[in-house]
């Protein structure tokens, strides 16, 4: 595992424990459990760019790449959906829909850890 | 049941409330299962074709599950208790026989020894969805 899951693991981690306890307090999706749900988009962005730097600098992903990409590329897009998702209707089960980005995206940076090495 | 609030004419809906996040959870395993069974079969579907079959039929469950949650009306209430139910007995019968005859599948699907790759949310997720269902059934016979 190396710097960029334990990125997404604490930073998912926190995403998801906002949104939840938001959640279990009754609360509309606000500007905290939306900020930490692009704070988790934010880091899959530099996990992408770290991941492409690497790439091109002549690193060899272990795995199959095409398999490392499509789990980055998709889990850049659940923070978006989930956001948008949660926009469209603001009520507290929105912020449940949010907190399942944060460990859906540290279950896919383990996954991609699993690929690259 | 009776102190239900919503309006009649929004009633025949599935997709709001709880039923978001039940729908996004379908939407998460539509979308890695289809991935997961597209990679098996596109790799590795010789070394056991039973298995990526099961991988892809429980892909479809799952994307005929999100979209019917997600719509309204009658029709397609039916469409996710078929769905969902489909989802269950596949969960448990897979989950069965991936435990007694581990031989007969050599490759994980999403539903091998009842999801627990996948934390056994594939477990839980159909009952959290017959509960919704039962709660948000059509008013009168259906």
């Amino acid at each position: 595992m190396d710097g960029y899951f334990y990125a997404v693991l604490i930073v998912g981690l926190l995403s998801t424990i906002i949104c939840v306890v938001a959640g279990v307090m009754k609360k509309a999706p606000n500007d905290v459990t939306i900020l930490s749900v692009a704070a988790v988009e934010l880091v899959l962005l530099v996990y992408l760019v770290g991941s492409i730097i690497r790439v091109a600098l002549g690193e060899k992903i272990a795995g199959e790449p095409w398999e490392f990409w499509g789990y980055i590329i998709t889990a850049l897009i659940l923070p978006v959906g989930a956001v948008y998702w949660s926009i469209l209707e603001r009520t507290r089960w929105s912020n449940f829909v949010m907190g399942a980005v944060g460990i859906t995206a540290m279950v896919m940076a383990a996954r991609m850890n699993q690929i690259w090495y | 049941m009776t102190v239900e609030t919503t309006p009649k004419k929004t009633r025949d809906t599935r997709n709001t409330g709880p039923g978001r996040l039940l729908i996004a959870v379908y939407a998460v395993f539509a979308i890695s299962a289809t991935a997961r069974a597209g990679y098996q079969i596109l790799t590795k579907f010789a070394d056991a074709p039973l298995a990526h079959v099961l991988s892809a039929f429980a892909a479809v469950v799952y994307i005929v599950a999100t979209i019917s949650l997600a719509k309204p009306g009658r029709t397609w209430f039916k469409v996710s208790l078929v769905a969902v139910l489909v989802e269950l007995v596949g969960v448990l019968v897979v989950g069965a026989v991936s435990l007694f005859d581990p031989v007969a599948f050599p490759h994980d699907t999403v539903w091998s020894y009842f999801g627990s790759g996948y934390g056994f949310v594939p477990l839980i997720l159909p009952v959290l969805g017959l509960l919704w269902l039962y709660r948000r059934r059509p008013s009168g016979s259906a």
